[in-house]
């Protein structure tokens, strides 16, 4: 009798260790997203791209020959459900690592909730610098920093345009208003004089008044902060003045998405804009992941998708070297992380007052015949930058 | 003063008079209902938003300008109004209720729906009508090569300013010369008066609140060349034909259109002098002046003198 038993538990052991060998488990990975409300565009986005990769990792056989299972969470890009998602994905999930979220202030609540359960997070898409400046362990971000952002704009205009002055346009929100503080300081030292700095409201019909004040100060560059519909009303109604500053750079968003051009025509001609991806990147696989996506979606995708895209090869990355699938052991993993992905070269450094940040750099896109193309940093370009421009008259 | 203060100052009033224009004719919807029904219609900027949609979808789906859409976006909206009117509000208006401005607020409610409508057919993503003119302008400097100072007038914004005075000049034909119109303006005047006189006042209603949506439907089509669109665009719209309402007088074309202009002009001198966050602002520090010192708007300034009729 007690030899049967001893037969049946070994046969049971071995049939459980069997059935584990033979057919690798699932790597179920559930990310947090905003899907519905404000941020829901960026956020479908963000879905359609971890699809993606996620995809191609299986066709490559997976990680590890685990198949990666992914499933979303809608946060509403609302702080405290994120918050709860996380908390339950780490509690009773037991999921050993957190990749995703779009808006800061989720990205705050979610980096909380991971440093103090001790699991790794790895912030995809959101700007504020102090994420990765509270001497978190846990909490890596691929992305740049807000701080960083105007960086190539600023170096573009330092070597190519040598301006003297400059007026700065910015919608009154926090965004706006932290994007123009941050240029006239950078205009500071670099000696260029900023003559007018001037907020407006969102939505605002017309510009006109205030874009002929800046007419008369004449100065070099104009630079402004916008969301998209601003930002094209503002390049039409300065071509309608034929305001003739010498460069037009936008700061952020509102200029880098194809709806600018679409909706500002022939007035988005050679304006200048910051970014943190394009599709004519020569990294491998950047120009495959946006073809696919338009392919399938009918445009292409901003560096919101190529971040979310390029998370997962970064996750894969860290799970294939780690020793063990805990966080701890995730955590090490990626914090030795060096590896190139399509959204670019990915390195958690710690310097600046950042902790496990990855610093990439900002790109320059110029509106060139109707398209964005990229035009600094050198090294990058895939069209030579247009400077000086013409006139609005010599343009007709 | 030099010559580039004056180019500034000169353009900055053309950008006023071209947008009060505009104003104008978003306030004079609103007045008219005022005046006949004695309520005011907070759902008018969404009436406005729901003639742009009309304007947009008859530029995407079949190439008709934005201008000539007007053509069908009037009348549809005039179709709206009078349903909204008749089956809405009258029966609401004879209901005896405790608060007695429950008008306003089923207005507000209507507003509300037309923008939930719109988010759910066409999502709250931002629409336009990119129109090949959208930034054609006639220059100063084109016409007199020898001028000091260079001046620019875009050309939709010239166009829509243009119909919009078209457009109010037929309305005063319309409210001066024709039965319907006079019969309008004697329920304004007085409801009873004109009830004995042998005019059907209810009818009356009902065609004003027609002509009042009418009115801003054409707006709508003469702004979204020039400006875009979005399901939530209606409230600041109402807010900016409230004003002009309050500081034109209650009820009044006229001072609609010299309430428009003049707030058009404040905006730009605001945005030019105080800077561009400052205009909100101007705009109601205008509202409230115009309560306190002159209660019963401009007109009530002309009538004084004895201008107005």
């Amino acid at each position: 009798m007690k030899r049967l038993a001893v037969i049946l538990l070994a046969v049971f052991v071995l049939s459980v260790c069997a059935s584990s060998f033979a057919a690798a488990a699932d790597f179920n990975l559930v990310i947090p997203l905003p899907l519905t409300g404000k941020q829901a565009k960026f956020g479908e986005m963000m879905k359609r791209s971890y699809e993606i990769a996620a995809e191609e990792i299986n066709a490559k056989g997976g990680i590890k020959k685990n198949k990666l299972v992914l499933s979303f969470e809608d946060s509403g890009a609302k702080p405290e459900t994120a918050r709860a998602i996380v908390e339950k994905l780490i509690d009773t999930k037991k999921q050993p690592i957190i990749v995703g979220e779009y808006t800061s202030a989720c990205a705050k609540a979610v980096a909380a909730v991971a440093e103090e359960r001790k699991t790794p997070y790895l912030v995809v898409a959101s700007a504020d610098d102090d994420i990765t400046q509270k001497n978190y362990k846990y909490v890596f971000r691929q992305n740049q920093v807000n701080a960083h952002y105007g960086d190539g704009v600023i170096d573009f205009i330092k070597n190519i345009v040598k301006p003297k002055t400059m007026a700065i346009l910015y919608e009154s929100s926090a965004f706006g208003t932290s994007g123009a503080e941050a240029m006239a300081k950078d205009a500071q030292n670099t000696g260029i004089k900023v003559l007018l700095k001037e907020k407006y409201e969102a939505g605002s019909v017309d510009f006109k008044p205030l874009l002929s004040k800046v007419k008369a100060a004449q100065p070099d560059v104009i630079y402004m902060v916008s969301y998209v519909m601003d930002a094209s009303l503002l390049m039409k109604q300065i071509k309608e003045l034929r305001i003739d500053a010498k460069l037009f750079a936008g700061g952020a968003a509102g200029f880098a998405i194809p709806e600018f051009i679409d909706n500002a025509k022939d007035a988005a001609e050679y304006v200048i804009t910051a970014t943190l991806w394009s599709p004519q990147l020569k990294y491998a696989g950047a120009k495959e992941y946006a073809e696919k996506y338009k392919k399938k979606y009918g445009d292409f995708p901003s560096y919101h998708g190529a971040s979310a895209y390029s998370a997962l090869y970064v996750t894969k990355d860290a799970l294939e070297r780690a020793k063990d699938w805990t966080p701890d052991g995730i955590r090490n993993a990626l914090k030795a992380t060096n590896t190139v992905t399509a959204f670019g070269p990915i390195k958690f450094e710690d310097k600046e007052g950042y902790q496990n940040q990855n610093f990439i750099d900002t790109l320059v896109l110029q509106v060139i015949k109707g398209e964005h193309e990229t035009i600094w940093p050198e090294k990058f370009a895939s069209k030579k930058y247009v400077y000086p421009m013409p006139s609005w008259r010599e343009r007709r | 003063m030099t010559s580039v203060q004056l180019e500034v100052l000169l353009q900055t009033l053309i950008s006023g008079l071209l947008l009060g224009g505009l104003y104008a004719l978003i306030g004079i919807g609103m007045t008219l209902i005022m005046g006949v029904m004695k309520i005011i219609n907070l759902a008018h900027g969404e009436l406005m938003m729901v003639g742009m949609y009309i304007a947009y979808v008859l530029f995407s789906s079949f190439h008709i300008d934005p201008y000539l859409s007007i053509f069908i976006a009037a009348p549809a909206l005039f179709l709206l109004g009078v349903l909204l009117q008749k089956f809405l509000i009258n029966p609401v208006l004879k209901v005896e209720a405790i608060i007695p401005e429950n008008q306003v607020i089923l207005t507000v409610g209507i507003g509300m729906v037309l923008a939930n409508i719109a988010t759910i057919i066409f999502s709250s993503d931002y629409k336009t009508t990119p129109v090949d003119y959208a930034t054609k302008a006639w220059y100063l400097s084109d016409y007199w090569k020898a001028s000091p100072i260079e001046l620019s007038l875009s050309m939709p914004w010239s166009v829509s300013f243009c119909v919009a005075l078209m457009i109010t000049a037929a309305l005063w034909f319309f409210l001066t010369k024709t039965d319907i119109g006079k019969s309008i303006r004697a329920t304004a005047q007085d409801k009873d008066a004109a009830m004995l006189m042998g005019v059907n006042v209810e009818r009356m209603r009902v065609v004003t609140f027609g002509l009042g949506s009418g009115l801003v439907g054409a707006a709508g089509c003469l702004f979204i060349p020039i400006y875009y669109l979005y399901p939530d665009l209606g409230g600041q719209f109402t807010l900016i034909a409230f004003v002009i309402t309050i500081l034109g007088g209650l009820g009044s074309t006229v001072g609609a259109i010299v309430g428009g202009l003049i707030l058009g002009v404040f905006e730009s001198l605001t945005s030019t002098y105080a800077g561009m966050g400052w205009a909100p602002v101007g705009r109601f520090m205008i509202f409230v002046a115009a309560l306190i010192f002159v209660p019963g708007g401009i007109m009530s300034l002309f009538k004084k003198k004895g201008l107005g009729k």
